[in-house]
Protein backbone atom coordinates (compact mmCIF):
# COMPACT_ATOMS: atom_id res chain seq x y z
CA UNK A 1 0.00 0.00 0.00
CA UNK A 2 2.81 2.28 0.76
CA UNK A 3 4.84 3.24 -1.98
CA UNK A 4 8.18 5.13 -1.52
CA UNK A 5 8.61 7.78 -4.56
CA UNK A 6 12.02 5.96 -4.88
CA UNK A 7 12.17 4.98 -9.06
CA UNK A 8 10.78 9.07 -9.66
CA UNK A 9 12.53 10.90 -7.63
CA UNK A 10 15.94 8.77 -8.36
CA UNK A 11 14.62 9.95 -11.94
CA UNK A 12 14.36 13.30 -10.77
CA UNK A 13 17.75 13.57 -8.84
CA UNK A 14 19.49 12.29 -11.90
CA UNK A 15 18.07 14.77 -14.30
CA UNK A 16 18.92 16.89 -12.17
CA UNK A 17 22.45 16.94 -13.00
CA UNK A 18 24.89 19.17 -11.96
CA UNK A 19 21.97 21.09 -9.92
CA UNK A 20 23.26 18.74 -6.63
CA UNK A 21 23.11 15.68 -6.59
CA UNK A 22 21.83 13.89 -3.24
CA UNK A 23 24.15 11.27 -2.32
CA UNK A 24 24.12 10.07 1.57
CA UNK A 25 21.95 7.38 1.61
CA UNK A 26 21.19 7.13 -2.21
CA UNK A 27 22.51 3.79 -2.49
CA UNK A 28 20.07 2.40 0.26
CA UNK A 29 17.71 4.42 -1.97
CA UNK A 30 15.07 1.52 -3.23
CA UNK A 31 11.32 0.33 -2.66
CA UNK A 32 11.18 -1.00 0.92
CA UNK A 33 14.32 0.98 2.09
CA UNK A 34 14.34 3.25 5.45
CA UNK A 35 13.20 6.26 4.64
CA UNK A 36 15.48 7.79 7.39
CA UNK A 37 18.63 7.91 4.88
CA UNK A 38 16.87 9.49 2.06
CA UNK A 39 17.80 13.01 1.30
CA UNK A 40 16.80 15.39 -1.38
CA UNK A 41 18.22 18.66 -3.11
CA UNK A 42 15.76 21.02 -3.87
CA UNK A 43 15.83 23.71 -6.22
CA UNK A 44 16.88 26.26 -3.86
CA UNK A 45 20.03 27.80 -1.90
CA UNK A 46 20.33 25.66 1.74
CA UNK A 47 17.90 23.24 -0.24
CA UNK A 48 19.43 19.78 0.97
CA UNK A 49 16.08 18.19 3.16
CA UNK A 50 15.49 15.04 4.62
CA UNK A 51 12.62 12.05 3.19
CA UNK A 52 11.26 10.36 6.26
CA UNK A 53 8.07 8.67 6.76
CA UNK A 54 5.94 9.47 10.02
CA UNK A 55 2.87 7.43 11.24
CA UNK A 56 0.40 6.37 8.17
CA UNK A 57 2.79 8.35 5.55
CA UNK A 58 4.87 7.31 2.60
CA UNK A 59 8.57 9.50 2.91
CA UNK A 60 7.79 12.52 2.32
CA UNK A 61 9.89 16.10 2.43
CA UNK A 62 10.74 16.83 6.30
CA UNK A 63 10.31 20.57 6.80
CA UNK A 64 10.15 20.51 10.46
CA UNK A 65 10.07 16.92 12.82
CA UNK A 66 8.35 19.04 15.47
CA UNK A 67 5.78 19.75 14.73
CA UNK A 68 5.70 18.06 11.89
CA UNK A 69 5.80 20.01 7.99
CA UNK A 70 6.05 17.63 5.32
CA UNK A 71 6.08 18.19 1.95
CA UNK A 72 4.57 16.00 -1.09
CA UNK A 73 7.73 14.90 -3.19
CA UNK A 74 6.45 16.62 -6.84
CA UNK A 75 6.51 13.58 -8.86
CA UNK A 76 3.85 12.52 -6.86
CA UNK A 77 1.09 14.99 -8.48
CA UNK A 78 2.10 13.07 -11.92
CA UNK A 79 0.36 9.37 -10.15
CA UNK A 80 -3.04 10.85 -10.73
CA UNK A 81 -5.77 14.01 -9.24
CA UNK A 82 -6.38 12.34 -6.07
CA UNK A 83 -3.80 12.98 -3.82
CA UNK A 84 -2.90 9.81 -1.45
CA UNK A 85 -3.66 9.99 1.84
CA UNK A 86 -0.08 8.57 2.58
CA UNK A 87 1.66 11.41 0.50
CA UNK A 88 -0.80 14.34 1.22
CA UNK A 89 1.37 17.31 2.69
CA UNK A 90 1.45 17.95 6.35
CA UNK A 91 1.55 21.57 8.51
CA UNK A 92 1.11 22.31 12.11
CA UNK A 93 1.84 25.16 13.70
CA UNK A 94 2.70 24.31 17.47
CA UNK A 95 4.19 21.40 18.86
CA UNK A 96 1.61 20.30 21.26
CA UNK A 97 -0.23 17.70 18.59
CA UNK A 98 -2.49 15.19 19.87
CA UNK A 99 -0.84 11.49 19.16
CA UNK A 100 -3.70 9.46 20.43
CA UNK A 101 -7.17 10.38 19.56
CA UNK A 102 -10.50 8.14 20.07
CA UNK A 103 -12.74 9.13 17.42
CA UNK A 104 -15.84 7.59 18.88
CA UNK A 105 -15.03 9.87 22.25
CA UNK A 106 -13.89 12.58 20.35
CA UNK A 107 -16.18 15.58 20.89
CA UNK A 108 -16.62 18.95 19.02
CA UNK A 109 -18.59 22.09 20.83
CA UNK A 110 -20.68 24.47 19.76
CA UNK A 111 -20.86 27.55 21.54
CA UNK A 112 -19.82 31.43 21.21
CA UNK A 113 -21.76 34.73 22.24
CA UNK A 114 -23.79 34.73 19.27
CA UNK A 115 -25.02 30.65 19.44
CA UNK A 116 -28.41 30.91 20.64
CA UNK A 117 -28.37 27.44 21.85
CA UNK A 118 -24.81 26.02 22.11
CA UNK A 119 -24.61 22.31 22.26
CA UNK A 120 -21.94 19.38 21.97
CA UNK A 121 -21.95 17.38 18.80
CA UNK A 122 -20.03 13.88 18.97
CA UNK A 123 -18.68 11.63 15.94
CA UNK A 124 -21.08 9.45 16.19
CA UNK A 125 -24.02 12.36 15.63
CA UNK A 126 -22.01 13.98 12.95
CA UNK A 127 -21.72 10.68 11.12
CA UNK A 128 -25.18 9.85 11.74
CA UNK A 129 -27.76 12.47 12.16
CA UNK A 130 -26.79 14.68 9.32
CA UNK A 131 -26.66 14.23 5.51
CA UNK A 132 -23.03 13.66 4.11
CA UNK A 133 -21.83 15.54 1.61
CA UNK A 134 -18.58 14.05 -0.47
CA UNK A 135 -16.49 16.83 -2.37
CA UNK A 136 -13.51 16.71 -3.74
CA UNK A 137 -11.09 20.03 -3.54
CA UNK A 138 -7.77 20.95 -3.50
CA UNK A 139 -5.95 22.01 -0.07
CA UNK A 140 -2.88 24.05 -0.54
CA UNK A 141 -0.76 25.65 2.38
CA UNK A 142 -0.76 29.67 2.10
CA UNK A 143 2.71 29.10 2.26
CA UNK A 144 3.54 26.67 -0.54
CA UNK A 145 6.04 27.35 -3.06
CA UNK A 146 7.63 30.38 -0.53
CA UNK A 147 11.20 28.89 -0.86
CA UNK A 148 10.99 30.11 -4.83
CA UNK A 149 10.17 33.61 -4.06
CA UNK A 150 12.89 36.14 -5.56
CA UNK A 151 14.41 37.84 -3.34
CA UNK A 152 13.85 34.88 -0.67
CA UNK A 153 11.71 35.17 1.93
CA UNK A 154 12.08 33.94 5.53
CA UNK A 155 9.20 30.83 7.10
CA UNK A 156 8.77 27.70 6.06
CA UNK A 157 11.07 26.80 2.68
CA UNK A 158 8.48 24.91 0.95
CA UNK A 159 9.16 24.24 -3.30
CA UNK A 160 5.64 23.39 -4.66
CA UNK A 161 4.67 20.35 -2.94
CA UNK A 162 2.55 21.93 0.10
CA UNK A 163 -0.49 21.14 -1.69
CA UNK A 164 -3.05 17.50 -2.49
CA UNK A 165 -6.37 16.93 -3.90
CA UNK A 166 -8.56 14.73 -1.87
CA UNK A 167 -12.31 13.51 -1.97
CA UNK A 168 -13.69 14.47 1.32
CA UNK A 169 -16.93 13.42 2.57
CA UNK A 170 -18.58 15.65 5.38
CA UNK A 171 -21.51 17.56 6.79
CA UNK A 172 -21.80 21.26 5.80
CA UNK A 173 -21.05 23.39 8.36
CA UNK A 174 -24.37 25.63 7.92
CA UNK A 175 -26.26 22.32 8.82
CA UNK A 176 -24.41 22.13 12.19
CA UNK A 177 -24.87 25.92 12.94
CA UNK A 178 -28.48 25.89 11.94
CA UNK A 179 -28.73 24.09 15.20
CA UNK A 180 -27.01 26.01 17.81
CA UNK A 181 -29.75 29.49 16.63
CA UNK A 182 -27.35 31.99 15.94
CA UNK A 183 -27.92 35.64 16.99
CA UNK A 184 -28.76 37.91 14.23
CA UNK A 185 -25.34 39.58 15.51
CA UNK A 186 -23.04 36.97 14.61
CA UNK A 187 -20.22 37.55 12.33
CA UNK A 188 -17.43 35.46 12.67
CA UNK A 189 -17.03 31.86 13.37
CA UNK A 190 -13.53 30.73 15.01
CA UNK A 191 -12.59 27.00 14.78
CA UNK A 192 -10.18 25.44 16.83
CA UNK A 193 -8.35 22.11 16.99
CA UNK A 194 -7.19 19.37 19.98
CA UNK A 195 -3.78 20.76 19.03
CA UNK A 196 -1.86 23.07 20.98
CA UNK A 197 0.49 25.85 21.81
CA UNK A 198 2.86 24.20 24.87
CA UNK A 199 3.60 27.53 26.55
CA UNK A 200 0.04 28.44 26.24
CA UNK A 201 0.36 31.30 23.92
CA UNK A 202 -0.35 31.48 20.13
CA UNK A 203 -2.91 28.65 20.34
CA UNK A 204 -4.38 28.06 16.31
CA UNK A 205 -7.52 29.54 15.98
CA UNK A 206 -8.94 30.90 12.71
CA UNK A 207 -12.00 32.72 11.84
CA UNK A 208 -14.48 32.47 8.92
CA UNK A 209 -16.80 35.39 8.02
CA UNK A 210 -20.48 33.80 9.12
CA UNK A 211 -21.66 34.19 5.34
CA UNK A 212 -18.53 32.39 4.26
CA UNK A 213 -19.16 29.80 7.45
CA UNK A 214 -22.81 29.35 6.13
CA UNK A 215 -22.18 29.39 2.72
CA UNK A 216 -22.86 25.52 2.65
CA UNK A 217 -19.06 24.62 1.18
CA UNK A 218 -17.56 24.77 4.20
CA UNK A 219 -17.70 21.07 5.93
CA UNK A 220 -16.61 19.34 8.40
CA UNK A 221 -14.73 16.33 6.90
CA UNK A 222 -14.33 12.83 8.74
CA UNK A 223 -12.81 10.69 5.34
CA UNK A 224 -10.14 11.58 3.17
CA UNK A 225 -10.46 9.93 -0.05
CA UNK A 226 -12.67 7.12 1.31
CA UNK A 227 -11.05 6.31 4.38
CA UNK A 228 -10.33 7.52 7.82
CA UNK A 229 -8.35 10.85 7.26
CA UNK A 230 -4.90 10.21 8.53
CA UNK A 231 -4.10 11.64 12.45
CA UNK A 232 -1.65 14.11 10.77
CA UNK A 233 -3.96 15.53 8.05
CA UNK A 234 -6.73 16.23 11.45
CA UNK A 235 -8.42 12.76 12.52
CA UNK A 236 -10.83 12.28 13.34
CA UNK A 237 -12.75 15.41 11.77
CA UNK A 238 -11.17 18.37 10.30
CA UNK A 239 -12.72 21.99 8.56
CA UNK A 240 -12.77 21.68 4.93
CA UNK A 241 -12.93 25.05 3.32
CA UNK A 242 -13.22 24.60 -0.65
CA UNK A 243 -11.18 27.07 -2.31
CA UNK A 244 -9.55 28.78 0.39
CA UNK A 245 -5.94 28.34 1.53
CA UNK A 246 -4.93 25.12 4.40
CA UNK A 247 -4.84 27.54 6.96
CA UNK A 248 -8.55 27.80 7.37
CA UNK A 249 -8.92 23.66 7.47
CA UNK A 250 -8.78 23.43 11.14
CA UNK A 251 -7.64 19.99 11.97
CA UNK A 252 -8.85 17.71 14.70
CA UNK A 253 -11.49 20.22 14.87
CA UNK A 254 -13.08 20.32 18.37
CA UNK A 255 -14.58 23.35 19.31
CA UNK A 256 -16.97 26.09 16.91
CA UNK A 257 -17.78 29.06 17.79
CA UNK A 258 -20.30 31.71 17.04
CA UNK A 259 -19.28 35.68 17.67
CA UNK A 260 -20.20 39.03 17.30
CA UNK A 261 -17.25 40.77 16.94
CA UNK A 262 -13.93 40.22 14.51
CA UNK A 263 -11.57 37.67 15.98
CA UNK A 264 -7.87 39.20 16.21
CA UNK A 265 -6.00 36.24 17.46
CA UNK A 266 -2.65 35.86 16.44
CA UNK A 267 -3.18 33.53 13.42
CA UNK A 268 -5.56 35.77 12.19
CA UNK A 269 -3.75 38.86 12.80
CA UNK A 270 -0.74 39.94 11.88
CA UNK A 271 0.10 35.46 10.64
CA UNK A 272 -1.65 34.88 7.65
CA UNK A 273 -1.97 38.33 6.24
CA UNK A 274 -1.61 39.42 2.45
CA UNK A 275 -0.96 43.19 0.95
CA UNK A 276 -4.89 44.60 1.22
CA UNK A 277 -4.56 45.35 -2.85
CA UNK A 278 -5.86 43.72 -5.94
CA UNK A 279 -2.78 41.55 -6.64
CA UNK A 280 -1.87 41.02 -2.96
CA UNK A 281 1.61 42.33 -4.16
CA UNK A 282 4.51 44.90 -3.29
CA UNK A 283 7.63 45.92 -4.34
CA UNK A 284 10.13 43.44 -2.94
CA UNK A 285 12.11 44.57 0.70
CA UNK A 286 8.64 47.35 0.84
CA UNK A 287 6.44 47.40 3.59
CA UNK A 288 2.25 46.90 2.66
CA UNK A 289 0.55 49.71 3.72
CA UNK A 290 -2.69 47.71 4.83
CA UNK A 291 -3.62 43.82 4.66
CA UNK A 292 -6.04 41.91 4.70
CA UNK A 293 -7.01 37.44 6.19
CA UNK A 294 -5.42 35.55 3.12
CA UNK A 295 -8.38 34.13 1.10
CA UNK A 296 -8.56 32.40 -1.86
CA UNK A 297 -6.15 30.40 -4.15
CA UNK A 298 -5.43 32.08 -7.01
CA UNK A 299 -5.08 30.35 -10.45
CA UNK A 300 -1.92 27.91 -10.16
CA UNK A 301 -0.83 25.23 -13.15
CA UNK A 302 2.05 22.59 -13.20
CA UNK A 303 3.66 20.12 -15.64
CA UNK A 304 4.08 16.78 -14.13
CA UNK A 305 4.92 14.72 -16.62
CA UNK A 306 7.92 15.87 -17.38
CA UNK A 307 10.86 18.29 -14.94
CA UNK A 308 12.48 21.33 -15.17
CA UNK A 309 16.46 19.95 -17.07
CA UNK A 310 15.08 16.74 -18.31
CA UNK A 311 16.21 15.35 -21.59
CA UNK A 312 13.93 14.18 -24.18
CA UNK A 313 14.34 12.04 -27.48
CA UNK A 314 14.34 14.35 -30.69
CA UNK A 315 12.34 13.60 -33.51
CA UNK A 316 9.46 11.50 -31.57
CA UNK A 317 6.30 12.89 -30.32
CA UNK A 318 6.60 14.14 -26.20
CA UNK A 319 2.97 13.50 -24.42
CA UNK A 320 2.72 16.58 -21.76
CA UNK A 321 0.43 16.56 -19.02
CA UNK A 322 -0.14 18.28 -15.65
CA UNK A 323 -2.33 19.99 -13.43
CA UNK A 324 -4.59 23.42 -13.03
CA UNK A 325 -6.58 24.67 -10.24
CA UNK A 326 -7.89 28.38 -8.68
CA UNK A 327 -9.85 29.13 -6.08
CA UNK A 328 -13.28 27.82 -6.90
CA UNK A 329 -14.43 29.31 -10.26
CA UNK A 330 -13.15 25.92 -12.20
CA UNK A 331 -10.52 26.38 -14.95
CA UNK A 332 -11.79 27.58 -18.73
CA UNK A 333 -8.62 26.82 -20.38
CA UNK A 334 -4.95 25.87 -20.64
CA UNK A 335 -2.71 27.63 -22.94
CA UNK A 336 1.04 26.02 -23.24
CA UNK A 337 3.94 27.49 -25.52
CA UNK A 338 7.17 25.50 -25.64
CA UNK A 339 9.34 29.08 -26.52
CA UNK A 340 9.13 30.48 -23.24
CA UNK A 341 5.56 32.05 -23.94
CA UNK A 342 6.21 33.84 -27.55
CA UNK A 343 3.47 31.58 -28.72
CA UNK A 344 0.79 29.65 -26.79
CA UNK A 345 -1.39 27.21 -28.26
CA UNK A 346 -4.40 25.39 -25.99
CA UNK A 347 -4.24 22.38 -24.16
CA UNK A 348 -6.60 19.66 -23.40
CA UNK A 349 -8.64 19.30 -20.29
CA UNK A 350 -9.81 16.32 -18.61
CA UNK A 351 -12.84 15.68 -16.54
CA UNK A 352 -13.14 18.09 -14.34
CA UNK A 353 -14.06 16.51 -10.89
CA UNK A 354 -15.45 19.39 -9.26
CA UNK A 355 -14.69 23.32 -9.89
CA UNK A 356 -12.88 22.70 -6.47
CA UNK A 357 -10.47 20.07 -8.00
CA UNK A 358 -7.40 19.07 -9.56
CA UNK A 359 -7.65 19.85 -13.70
CA UNK A 360 -5.58 17.41 -15.76
CA UNK A 361 -4.66 19.22 -18.48
CA UNK A 362 -2.81 17.15 -21.68
CA UNK A 363 -0.68 17.97 -24.82
CA UNK A 364 1.96 17.30 -26.99
CA UNK A 365 4.53 18.65 -29.83
CA UNK A 366 7.37 16.86 -31.53
CA UNK A 367 10.60 18.99 -30.43
CA UNK A 368 13.74 18.89 -33.00
CA UNK A 369 16.79 18.64 -31.21
CA UNK A 370 17.46 21.62 -29.08
CA UNK A 371 16.59 23.46 -26.46
CA UNK A 372 12.48 24.14 -24.94
CA UNK A 373 11.38 26.37 -22.24
CA UNK A 374 7.72 24.59 -21.70
CA UNK A 375 5.37 27.08 -20.05
CA UNK A 376 1.98 26.67 -18.96
CA UNK A 377 -1.03 29.10 -18.04
CA UNK A 378 -4.46 28.42 -16.80
CA UNK A 379 -7.23 30.87 -16.95
CA UNK A 380 -10.50 30.24 -14.86
CA UNK A 381 -14.08 31.09 -15.54
CA UNK A 382 -13.82 35.11 -14.40
CA UNK A 383 -10.70 35.17 -16.86
CA UNK A 384 -8.25 35.57 -14.23
CA UNK A 385 -5.04 33.94 -14.56
CA UNK A 386 -1.45 34.03 -13.55
CA UNK A 387 1.38 36.14 -14.10
CA UNK A 388 4.43 35.57 -16.63
CA UNK A 389 6.77 37.70 -14.16
CA UNK A 390 6.34 36.52 -10.39
CA UNK A 391 4.73 38.51 -7.76
CA UNK A 392 6.29 39.26 -4.49
CA UNK A 393 4.85 39.90 -1.05
CA UNK A 394 6.52 39.82 2.36
CA UNK A 395 5.44 36.22 3.86
CA UNK A 396 5.66 34.52 0.89
CA UNK A 397 2.16 33.62 0.11
CA UNK A 398 0.04 32.56 -3.18
CA UNK A 399 2.83 32.12 -5.48
CA UNK A 400 0.99 31.87 -8.94
CA UNK A 401 3.98 32.23 -11.78
CA UNK A 402 4.03 30.80 -15.00
CA UNK A 403 6.10 28.37 -14.19
CA UNK A 404 9.07 27.10 -16.59
CA UNK A 405 10.55 24.21 -17.49
CA UNK A 406 12.65 23.89 -19.57
CA UNK A 407 14.04 20.63 -21.47
CA UNK A 408 16.12 19.40 -23.88
CA UNK A 409 15.66 17.78 -26.88
CA UNK A 410 18.75 14.92 -27.95
CA UNK B 1 -25.70 -12.69 -5.88
CA UNK B 2 -26.32 -12.93 -2.76
CA UNK B 3 -22.80 -12.96 -1.69
CA UNK B 4 -21.87 -10.28 -4.15
CA UNK B 5 -25.19 -7.94 -2.49
CA UNK B 6 -24.02 -8.62 0.57
CA UNK B 7 -20.05 -7.67 -0.14
CA UNK B 8 -21.24 -4.56 -1.85
CA UNK B 9 -23.86 -3.47 1.34
CA UNK B 10 -21.06 -3.93 3.63
CA UNK B 11 -18.61 -1.52 1.44
CA UNK B 12 -21.13 1.12 1.04
CA UNK B 13 -21.50 0.81 4.89
CA UNK B 14 -17.63 0.91 5.20
CA UNK B 15 -17.81 4.08 2.86
CA UNK B 16 -20.58 6.24 4.69
CA UNK B 17 -20.16 5.48 8.10
CA UNK B 18 -16.52 4.85 8.41
CA UNK B 19 -15.64 2.71 11.94
CA UNK B 20 -14.08 5.45 14.23
CA UNK B 21 -11.85 3.66 16.17
CA UNK B 22 -8.68 4.77 18.97
CA UNK B 23 -5.39 5.66 16.59
CA UNK B 24 -2.27 6.61 18.20
CA UNK B 25 1.08 7.06 16.70
CA UNK B 26 4.27 7.41 17.38
CA UNK B 27 6.37 10.50 16.18
CA UNK B 28 10.29 10.35 15.09
CA UNK B 29 12.88 11.71 16.51
CA UNK B 30 14.19 15.38 15.41
CA UNK B 31 15.49 15.71 11.72
CA UNK B 32 18.38 18.48 12.83
CA UNK B 33 19.98 19.52 16.50
CA UNK B 34 20.80 23.00 17.22
CA UNK B 35 24.46 23.67 15.60
CA UNK B 36 27.26 23.55 18.32
CA UNK B 37 28.70 26.68 19.04
CA UNK B 38 30.95 28.43 21.77
CA UNK B 39 28.83 31.28 21.90
CA UNK B 40 26.98 31.91 24.76
CA UNK B 41 23.02 31.90 23.77
CA UNK B 42 24.27 28.33 22.22
CA UNK B 43 23.22 26.51 25.90
CA UNK B 44 20.20 28.98 26.49
CA UNK B 45 19.37 28.77 22.83
CA UNK B 46 19.24 25.01 23.49
CA UNK B 47 17.04 25.60 26.73
CA UNK B 48 14.72 28.13 24.98
CA UNK B 49 13.80 27.49 21.54
CA UNK B 50 14.32 23.52 20.71
CA UNK B 51 11.63 22.47 24.10
CA UNK B 52 8.73 23.42 22.19
CA UNK B 53 10.49 23.02 18.16
CA UNK B 54 12.57 21.26 16.32
CA UNK B 55 15.77 23.07 14.56
CA UNK B 56 14.72 22.55 11.38
CA UNK B 57 13.07 25.64 11.57
CA UNK B 58 16.27 28.01 12.35
CA UNK B 59 18.53 25.08 9.73
CA UNK B 60 16.08 26.06 6.56
CA UNK B 61 15.70 29.64 6.77
CA UNK B 62 17.41 31.18 3.44
CA UNK B 63 20.53 32.79 2.92
CA UNK B 64 19.62 36.55 3.10
CA UNK B 65 17.43 35.32 6.81
CA UNK B 66 20.01 38.13 8.48
CA UNK B 67 19.61 39.60 12.16
CA UNK B 68 16.55 41.77 11.75
CA UNK B 69 14.54 38.20 11.58
CA UNK B 70 16.22 36.44 14.60
CA UNK B 71 15.24 39.43 16.75
CA UNK B 72 12.15 39.46 15.52
CA UNK B 73 11.44 35.17 16.04
CA UNK B 74 13.02 35.76 19.32
CA UNK B 75 10.92 38.54 20.33
CA UNK B 76 7.80 37.15 18.83
CA UNK B 77 8.29 33.59 20.74
CA UNK B 78 8.69 35.52 24.21
CA UNK B 79 5.44 37.71 23.19
CA UNK B 80 3.18 35.54 21.74
CA UNK B 81 3.87 32.13 22.02
CA UNK B 82 5.23 32.41 25.72
CA UNK B 83 8.70 30.96 25.50
CA UNK B 84 10.37 30.99 28.82
CA UNK B 85 12.99 33.33 27.77
CA UNK B 86 14.62 35.80 30.19
CA UNK B 87 14.52 39.39 28.46
CA UNK B 88 18.38 39.88 29.30
CA UNK B 89 19.18 36.44 27.75
CA UNK B 90 17.61 37.35 24.36
CA UNK B 91 20.69 39.66 23.05
CA UNK B 92 22.83 36.32 23.11
CA UNK B 93 20.02 34.09 21.59
CA UNK B 94 20.00 36.46 18.81
CA UNK B 95 23.61 36.32 18.01
CA UNK B 96 24.01 33.18 18.25
CA UNK B 97 21.12 32.42 15.77
CA UNK B 98 22.23 35.37 13.57
CA UNK B 99 26.09 34.13 13.80
CA UNK B 100 24.88 30.43 13.29
CA UNK B 101 21.47 30.38 10.60
CA UNK B 102 20.83 32.29 7.54
CA UNK B 103 23.35 34.07 6.06
CA UNK B 104 25.74 32.85 8.16
CA UNK B 105 24.84 29.42 7.74
CA UNK B 106 27.93 27.55 5.77
CA UNK B 107 27.19 25.48 2.98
Amino acid sequence: MTKPPSNLLRRRLVVAGGAGLATAGFGAFTRGAHAASTTVDLPIANGHRHLVAFPEKRPLIVLTTRPPQLETPFEVFNDGLLTPNDAFFVRYHNAGIPTSIDGDRHVIRIGGNAAGKPFELTMAELRTQYKPVELVAVNQCSGNSRALFNPRVTGGQLTNGAMGNARWVGVPLKDILAKAELASSAKQVTFDGLDVALMGGGDFVKALEIGHAMNGEVMLAYTMNGAELPMLNGYPVRLVVPGYYGTYWVKHLSEIQVIDTVFDGFWMKPAYRIPDNACACIEPGTTPAATRPIGRFNVRSFITSVSDGARVPAGSPLAVRGIAFDGGQGIREVAWSADGGQSWREATLGTELSRFSFREFTFGFTPQAGAYDLRVRAFNRSGESQPMEALWQPAGYMRNVVESVKVQAI
Amino acid sequence: MKLASTHAAAVALAICVPMATAKDITLPPDGEQLEASALPGFAKAQASCTMCHSAEYMRYQPPNAGRPYWDAMVHRMKTVFKAPIADEDMPAIVDYLASTYGNKQPR
